[in-house]
C-alpha cells in the first residue's frame, strides 16, 4: 500500500456516465425546442393558408400597391400639403404618423412640466397644497382616459361660444381666438433679416450654459455662489430683441380674420385636437407626478439633513442635492408614460383627431380594404416608436450605472 | 444635594405646536409668509370650485323631469340628472331584456358569495376557493346570462359549478362556525375522523357523487330563456370583458413569464417576441386587428361573433402586461429558493408550482389588482368599435329622442363609477401591500 500513488482529482476514474436517451436533459431541451417551433411555424401556416383562402375567396387583393394610388378624401388637421385625389395612401400614412407624434410630442412636454410640478407640490409642507394636488392625481389616475377624452371634446371644446362671439386668449390684440370650431392662432412671418434675431439668441444660449458651468465650477472649487438666474434671463431677452429692433423688426404675423361665417388666414386648430392634447397632457401628468413623488421619497432623508446642515437654501437642496438623486428612480417611469402617451395618443380615433389609427386603419380600411397590411404598418409604425424611445431608456440606465458605485 | 429624588418628576407638557389645534394649522398651513399665502389662494381656488360643482350638480340640478326641456324650465344653471336616472338601467344592464335582468344580479350576488370566503380569516382551503371561482364560476355566470340549451359539456359544467358553490358556501359556513375545513367537519359528524385515510376519500367521494348526481338530476330541468350578446351592454358588459381579460390573462401571463425566463432559446425569443410586440402597440390597434384580421384567419365558414374577437384581444393583450407582472414577482424570489428545491430534488415543474409560484404570487397581488384597474379602465376601448359597453350607453343617452344633447351629465356620472370603483379597489391593493409585505421575513 506504501507505493499508492495518491489519487488526485485529474488522475481519479471519472464515474461513467449512462447515457439515456429519454431522460437526458440535453435531449429533452432539443426535443421541446423543436416541439415549440414545429407548433408555431404549423400555427403561422395555417393562419396564412387561411387568410389567403379567405382573402382569394373574397377577390381581395393583396400588395402594397395601395400605397402610390391617390386618397380622395381630405384631411382637417395636416403638417404637410395634402390634396384630395391627388396625394396619395403613401402621404395619407406619413400625415397620420406626424400627427400622432406632433400632438404625442407636445402632450410629453406640457405632462412631464405639470407631472413636475404636481409631483414636487404633493410633497409640500403646506397642508392644503398637498391635498389638493393628492386629488388631482387620484381624480385623473382613476377616471378612464377616454371618457376624459371624450368629455373634454363634446363636455368642453364643442360647448365653447360660435364663431360670432369668439373668445379672444390673447387679450384685444386677436392673435389667440378660441370658438367651437377650435382654436385661430396667428401665425409669423418672417422678414427676410428675421434669422439674425435667431442667431442671436443662440449665441445668448451658448454664452448662458458657458455662464452657469463656470459659475458650477467656482462653487465646486471655492464654494463660493454666483447668481445666474437674473444676468442670463436678461441675457436671454435682451440680446435677441436689440438685434430685433436694429435689424428693423423684420416680423409680420398671418392673422385670423373673420369672413363669412368662419375664420381664414393664420394657423386653425380643430377642437378634437386640443380635447386630445388637454386630456393627454392632464391624464399623463396625474402619473408622472406619482413617479416624481415615490423618485423624491427614494432619496434618503439624510441627503437632506446634511445639506442643510452645510447651510444650502431649500432651492439649492432641491436642485443640487435631492433631485439630482431622485432622476435614476424618476426617469425609468417617466419615459414609460411617455411611450404610453404615444399609445394613448390613437384614442384620437373615438373623437375623430386625425391620427394614424384614425386615418389609416379606419378611413382608408373602410375605403379600400388590405386589412392584413394597413394592420400590420400602423402596429410597425408604434413598434418603431416604442422601440426608439426604450431604446432611450436604456442609453439613460447605462449612463446612470456609470455614474453610480 | 440629591440628585436622585423620590417622587417623579411631573412630564412636561408638549410643545403647543403638537398638540393644539392652531398649532397644528400654525405649522401645517401658515409656517411662513409664503405658506400663508399659498393656503389662502388655494383655499379660495378650492372653495369656489367645490361650491360651484355643489351647486351645479346638487342645489341647482333637476332629478325628475320628463325630458331636456322640462330640466331647463325647472334650472338652467344645474345639471340635468333626469336624463341619467331615467337611463340607468341601460348604463347598467345594456339592452338586457328587463324583465330577465334578476339574472344578472343573481350572477354578480353569487360571485361575492363565492369569493366572499377569501376575506375570512377562520375560513379553511383558501387556493381551493380561489381555484372554485376562476374554473367553475365562468359556467355558472356564462350559462346564467346567456341561458338557452344545454349542451351535455354545459350540463356537466354548470352541474359542478353549482356542486362547487354548494361546497364553498358550506366550507364558509363550518369555517365561521367552527373552524374547520369542510371534509374534516363531514368526517367527524360521520364519527370516521380516525379512519384510514382510504376510507375517508372514498367516504367523500361518494358523498360528492351522491350530491353531483342529485344536482345534474335537478338542473336537467332549469332552463332559462336565450339572451343574445347582442343585447348584452353597459357596466354587465364591461365586467364580463374585463373579468374574462383578467382571469385568463393570468394563466396566459404566467406561461408567457415562465417562457420568458426559459432555458430554451426558442421559447424563450418566442415569448419574448410575442411579448414585446403586444406591449408596443397600442390596445385599440389590437382590437382593430381582431375585428378585422381575425375573420381572415378563421377557416371557412366559421364565424366568431364580435364580442369573442374582442375578448381574444383583450386577453392576448393583458397577458403580456400580466407577462411582465409575473416576471417582476419572479424575479423578487431569492436564488436559493430554487437551489433548495433543486436540492430536495424537485423537477422544473414541481419547483415551479410548489416552491417559486406560490410565493410570487403572494407579491404580485397588488399589482394583480392594478392590471384589473387598468384593464377595467381600459375596457371602455370597445366602445370605439361598436360595442355597447357603458361608455357606448353613456354617449348613446344624448341621441335618444327626449334627452337629445344631453352630453356632460352622462360622462361625468360614468367617470364617477369609475372614479368610486377604482379608488377603492387602488386603496385595498395598498393596504394588502402593506399588510403582505408586514409578513416578510427579509
Amino acid at each position: 500500500m506504501t507505493d499508492a500513488v495518491p489519487q488526485t482529482e485529474t488522475n481519479r476514474a471519472r464515474p461513467k456516465e449512462s447515457f439515456d436517451f429519454f431522460h437526458d436533459e440535453r435531449v429533452r431541451s432539443v426535443f421541446y425546442q423543436l416541439l415549440t417551433a414545429g407548433t408555431f411555424g404549423w400555427l403561422i401556416w395555417y393562419l396564412i393558408s387561411n387568410t389567403a383562402h379567405n382573402l382569394d375567396v373574397r377577390g381581395m387583393k393583396t400588395g402594397f400597391g395601395f400605397l402610390s394610388t391617390s386618397a380622395g378624401f381630405d384631411v382637417d388637421f395636416k403638417l404637410i400639403n395634402h390634396t384630395p385625389g391627388v396625394g396619395t395612401y403613401g402621404r395619407i400614412f406619413l400625415l397620420g404618423a406626424l400627427n400622432t407624434l406632433f400632438v404625442s410630442f407636445l402632450a410629453i412636454l406640457i405632462s412631464t412640466g405639470l407631472g413636475f410640478f404636481i409631483g414636487v407640490l404633493r410633497l409640500s409642507n403646506n397642508w392644503l397644497v398637498s391635498k389638493v394636488a393628492l386629488a388631482f392625481v387620484e381624480i385623473f389616475r382613476n377616471t378612464p382616459l377616454l371618457i376624459q377624452i371624450v368629455f373634454w371634446y363634446i363636455g368642453v371644446f364643442s360647448l365653447l361660444p360660435a364663431v360670432k362671439k369668439t373668445i379672444d386668449l390673447s387679450l384685444g390684440a386677436e392673435m389667440m381666438l378660441l370658438n367651437n370650431r377650435g382654436l385661430y392662432l396667428a401665425t409669423p412671418i418672417m422678414g427676410g433679416l428675421f434669422w439674425l434675431t435667431l442667431v442671436a439668441l443662440g449665441a445668448a444660449l451658448v454664452v448662458v450654459v458657458m455662464l452657469r458651468r463656470r459659475a458650477r465650477k467656482l462653487q465646486e472649487r471655492t464654494g463660493q455662489q454666483i447668481k445666474t438666474l437674473v444676468p442670463s434671463l436678461a441675457l436671454m431677452f435682451l440680446l435677441p430683441s436689440a438685434v430685433f429692433v436694429l435689424t428693423g423688426m423684420p416680423l409680420s404675423w398671418d392673422m385670423p380674420t373673420l369672413q363669412g361665417f368662419n375664420f381664414a388666414g393664420g394657423t386653425s386648430v380643430p377642437p378634437a385636437f386640443l380635447a386630445l392634447l388637454v386630456s393627454l397632457s392632464i391624464y399623463h401628468a396625474a402619473q408622472i407626478a406619482e413617479a416624481v413623488r415615490a423618485g423624491i421619497l427614494s432619496v434618503n432623508k439624510g441627503q437632506h439633513e446634511a445639506a442643510l446642515s452645510i447651510g444650502l437654501k431649500p432651492g439649492r437642496i432641491m436642485s443640487m442635492v435631492v433631485i439630482p438623486q431622485a432622476m435614476p428612480a424618476v426617469v425609468p417611469p417617466m419615459i414609460s408614460q411617455w411611450m404610453n402617451t404615444v399609445k394613448n395618443s390613437s384614442l384620437a380615433v373615438a373623437i375623430g383627431y386625425a391620427d394614424i389609427v384614425s386615418l389609416f386603419m379606419q378611413t382608408t380600411l373602410n375605403q379600400i380594404g388590405h386589412a392584413v397590411e394597413l394592420v400590420g404598418m400602423t402596429m410597425a409604425f408604434y413598434m418603431f416608436i416604442s422601440l426608439s424611445i426604450s431604446g432611450l431608456l436604456n442609453i439613460y440606465n447605462k449612463r446612470v450605472q456609470l455614474v453610480e458605485r | 444635594m440629591a440628585i436622585i429624588t423620590a417622587t417623579k418628576t411631573p412630564d412636561r407638557a408638549a410643545p403647543l405646536g403638537e398638540r393644539s389645534v392652531i398649532g397644528w394649522i400654525h405649522k401645517n398651513l401658515f409656517s411662513s409668509w409664503f405658506n400663508a399665502i399659498l393656503t389662502l389662494l388655494t383655499g379660495y381656488l378650492v372653495f369656489i370650485t367645490v361650491t360651484g360643482v355643489f351647486n351645479w350638480g346638487f342645489t341647482d340640478a333637476t332629478f325628475v323631469a320628463e325630458n331636456r326641456r322640462a330640466c331647463y324650465d325647472n334650472s338652467l344653471t344645474g345639471a340635468c340628472w333626469a336624463g341619467v336616472i331615467d337611463w340607468l338601467d341601460n348604463i347598467f344592464y345594456g339592452r338586457y331584456p328587463r324583465d330577465q335582468i334578476w339574472r344578472i344580479n343573481v350572477g354578480a350576488v353569487l360571485l361575492v358569495l363565492w369569493m366572499a370566503p377569501l376575506w375570512m380569516g377562520r375560513v379553511k382551503g383558501k387556493v381551493l376557493v380561489g381555484t372554485g371561482v376562476v374554473v367553475f364560476y365562468p359556467f355558472l355566470a356564462g350559462y346564467l346570462f346567456s341561458g338557452g340549451d344545454k349542451g351535455l359539456f354545459m350540463q356537466v359544467m354548470v352541474s359542478g359549478a353549482i356542486v362547487a358553490l354548494i361546497a364553498n358556501t358550506a366550507n364558509m359556513l363550518t369555517g365561521v362556525l367552527w373552524g374547520e375545513f369542510l371534509p374534516d367537519f363531514v368526517l367527524r359528524v360521520l364519527g370516521k375522523s380516525t379512519a384510514p385515510d382510504k376510507t375517508q376519500r372514498n367516504i367523500l367521494l361518494a358523498l360528492l357523487f351522491v350530491v353531483f348526481t342529485a344536482v345534474f338530476v335537478w338542473q336537467l330541468s332549469w332552463t332559462v330563456e336565450f339572451v343574445s350578446w347582442t343585447k348584452w351592454g353597459g357596466l354587465f358588459l364591461t365586467m364580463v370583458i374585463s373579468g374574462i381579460g383578467i382571469a385568463s390573462s393570468l394563466p396566459g401571463g404566467i406561461l408567457l413569464a415562465l417562457g420568458r425566463r426559459s432555458k430554451l432559446t426558442v421559447v424563450r425569443v418566442l415569448c419574448v417576441a410575442f411579448i414585446e410586440v403586444f406591449r408596443s402597440v397600442p390596445l385599440i390597434t389590437v382590437l382593430f386587428m381582431a375585428t378585422t384580421m381575425f375573420p381572415l384567419f378563421m377557416p371557412e365558414g366559421f364565424v366568431l361573433n364580435k364580442l369573442v374577437q374582442v375578448i381574444i384581444a383583450v386577453i392576448l393583450f393583458n397577458a403580456c402586461y400580466m407577462a411582465e407582472t409575473v416576471r417582476a414577482g419572479l424575479q423578487a424570489i431569492p436564488k436559493g429558493q430554487y437551489e433548495a428545491a433543486h436540492t430536495i430534488g424537485l423537477g422544473y415543474w414541481r419547483t415551479t408550482g410548489l416552491i417559486i409560484m406560490p410565493q410570487a404570487l403572494k407579491h404580485m397581488i397588488p399589482n394583480i389588482v392594478g392590471s384589473f384597474i387598468g384593464l377595467l379602465k381600459d375596457t371602455t376601448l370597445v366602445s370605439i368599435i361598436g360595442l355597447f359597453d357603458i361608455l357606448g350607453m353613456l354617449r348613446s343617452i344624448s341621441k335618444d329622442m327626449p334627452w337629445l344633447g344631453l352630453h356632460k351629465e352622462p360622462l361625468i356620472f360614468g367617470a364617477f363609477l369609475f372614479f368610486v370603483l377604482c379608488f377603492s379597489m387602488s386603496k385595498y391593493s395598498r393596504h394588502l401591500e402593506v399588510k403582505l409585505s408586514a409578513g416578510d421575513q427579509h
